[in-house]
């Protein structure tokens, strides 16, 4: 009787051993749990949910040892119903931290496009400005590696590399502020109050002449590339002006590529030049010498250079860039030289508007 | 005889629980093998080159090493499941790490494709550029223009550096962005040019 207990025993052992280890499926939340690891791995879950990351996986580790244990117990006790819950408990876990890192993510890419956005624009400003003062090949390289930067940029944010992309956003002001510095000596003066003021004053003294000897005179402003002739204290007439290659600057010594400011008149005026034809102004003027004399002492000029001369009023085309003189198109000096004569005021200044397009354009920078 | 039978049916399943537990040998060495084998996929580049089958094998590999764990739980250890777990992610390490250098050489290659083509774009601007007026009419647009043809050049190089520390995916979306820009800037010129054309008729 012992025997036959004993034999059913083994027997049963030995069938359940060989045939009945299989045991139940494993929950299928067990898998769902591991892609789920997957998926947050994908979402860059290590850099937008570092903390909860590790706790999934520490939560799924703890959840697959749990499993270990339970799986090694005889077939007939497993119980896969609390592997179950605490697989489910998990995955909710997972999808509240996958939830949280695409929201994340949709913050951070509006973010990185926002800025994107607020560098295009800031490029595209600086590129006006540059091109008002005829800088543009001082400010252009800087700019063109930082629209190279922003393409590098909208490729990384349309790819979801927002890490990177805010990355690489921290080089960009580099680039902008150089293209700002490299101009902005030039942008101050038009947004100098002190300055724009004694322009002002140049110009309304130039208008009254005019309005009180009955005279033509002329006034330019650097910075609308606009020369206006007026009578009797009136505007006639408005035409579109070039200057010169470092026109927005004010004429210090010879080459320097500036176009005059001050005071002057016609000195000559000439029916055949090299640009069609020419009014010679009398640069320079007292005040330039002084300013010539003062730089020179202070050793902001080289030593051997002159002051220059020969600014003209001349033909050629509106298009800067001249080595100093004001150019216009040949018919509109062939009107221009016909109202004017040896005497006739000029007035050249860099603004006579505290509102400029260049203090206005320096504001949104 | 009823006695001798019992005892038979113990020799059994003694032999049965033998022939069980003789399988139980942990696969430690196997373990290392497969780490090594991973380890030496990302060495060359898997990380790189193929992010994502380089984790999904770090994953299989975690699989494997919870089936050990399993294992030495159970009483009865089988680590069979285990060991073709093991075998299976070694083999795929190391016919990912076979599959690197082609993967790598094809990265270096479209990067230097696109470096190429960025170098031709540039290149075609700097000899529109060279074709300009040198007096005045557009000569500040042109002066521009050479600003940023400058800037070109100088992210050639940078480009140039990338492909020399070998980022050719960085290399490339770079090289792609000089050309695009270079093309923009030839047509500018051409503007501009066309702008000098004009006024001369």
């Amino acid at each position: 009787m012992i025997n036959s207990a004993i034999r059913t025993v083994i027997l049963l052992f030995s069938l359940s051993v060989l045939l009945g280890c299989e045991g139940a499926p494993l929950p299928p939340e067990v898998m769902q749990a591991e892609h789920r690891e997957h998926d947050l791995w994908k979402a860059d879950a290590e850099i937008y949910a570092p903390e909860e990351y590790k706790q999934y996986k520490l939560a799924l580790r703890n959840g697959k040892d749990l499993l270990a244990k339970e799986s090694s117990r005889f077939v007939w006790f497993r119980d896969y119903e609390p592997i179950r819950t605490e697989f489910v408990r998990i995955l909710s876990q997972g999808s509240k931290t996958l939830q949280e890192i695409e929201k994340q993510k949709q913050i951070k890419s509006h973010s990185v496009a926002d800025q994107i956005a607020f560098f295009q624009k800031r490029i595209s400003t600086i590129r006006g400005l540059s091109s008002l003062i005829n800088e543009g090949r001082v400010s252009c390289s800087s700019l063109t590696k930082a629209e190279l930067l922003l393409s590098e940029l909208r490729l990384l944010n349309q790819r979801g590399k927002f890490a990177d992309a805010e990355e690489k956003l921290k080089s960009l002001p580099k680039y902008t502020s150089k293209a700002i510095e490299a101009i902005s000596p030039i942008l101050n003066r038009y947004a100098d109050d002190t300055r724009i003021r004694k322009w002002r004053d140049m110009v309304n003294d130039t208008v009254n002449q005019s309005k009180e000897r009955g005279i033509h005179s002329i006034v330019v402003s650097k910075v609308d590339r606009k020369l206006t002739l007026y009578h009797n204290g009136t505007p006639r007439k408005t035409y579109e002006i070039g200057i010169g290659t470092n026109g927005s600057k004010d004429k210090l010594y010879a080459g320097d590529r500036a176009t005059p400011e001050g005071k002057y008149y016609i000195t000559k005026k000439m029916q055949r030049s090299r640009y069609y034809k020419a009014l010679l102004i009398n640069y320079p003027n007292d005040d330039d010498r002084r300013q010539f004399a003062s730089a020179k002492k202070k050793g902001l000029i080289p030593k051997y250079v002159g002051i220059g001369g020969l600014i003209e009023i001349h033909g050629g085309g509106k298009y800067g860039m001249t080595y100093g003189c004001i150019t216009m198109e040949n018919s509109q000096i062939d009107e221009l030289f016909s109202m004017v004569d040896v005497g006739t005021p000029v007035t050249i200044v860099g603004t006579a508007e505290y509102d400029n397009n260049i203090s206005s354009a320096i504001k949104r920078l | 005889m009823k006695a001798r039978t019992t005892v038979k049916l113990l020799v059994v399943a003694l032999a049965l629980s033998v022939f069980l537990l003789g399988c139980a040998k942990k696969p430690e060495q196997e373990i290392n093998n497969t780490k090594a084998a991973l380890d030496s996929a990302i060495q060359e580049g898997a990380e790189k080159y193929a992010k994502e089958e380089a984790k999904l094998l770090n994953d299989d590999l975690a699989a494997a090493q919870d089936e050990v764990k399993k294992q030495d739980e159970k009483f009865f250890k089988n680590y069979d499941k285990a060991k073709e777990m093991l075998a299976s992610v070694q083999a795929k390490a190391d016919s990912l790490k076979a599959e690197i250098p082609a993967r790598k050489e094809k990265a270096k290659t479209d990067a230097q494709a696109a470096l190429d083509a960025a170098k031709t774009a540039v290149a075609d601007a700097n000899a529109l550029l060279a074709k300009a007026p040198k007096g005045k009419g557009t000569m500040a647009d042109i002066e521009a223009l050479k600003a940023d043809a400058a800037g070109l050049d100088e992210s050639i190089k940078e480009a140039e550096t990338l492909m020399t520390s070998e980022e050719y995916f960085a290399a490339a979306d770079k090289a792609n962005g000089i050309k695009d820009k270079a093309a923009e800037v030839s047509s500018q010129i051409s503007a501009a040019l066309e702008k000098v054309k004009g006024k001369k008729k």
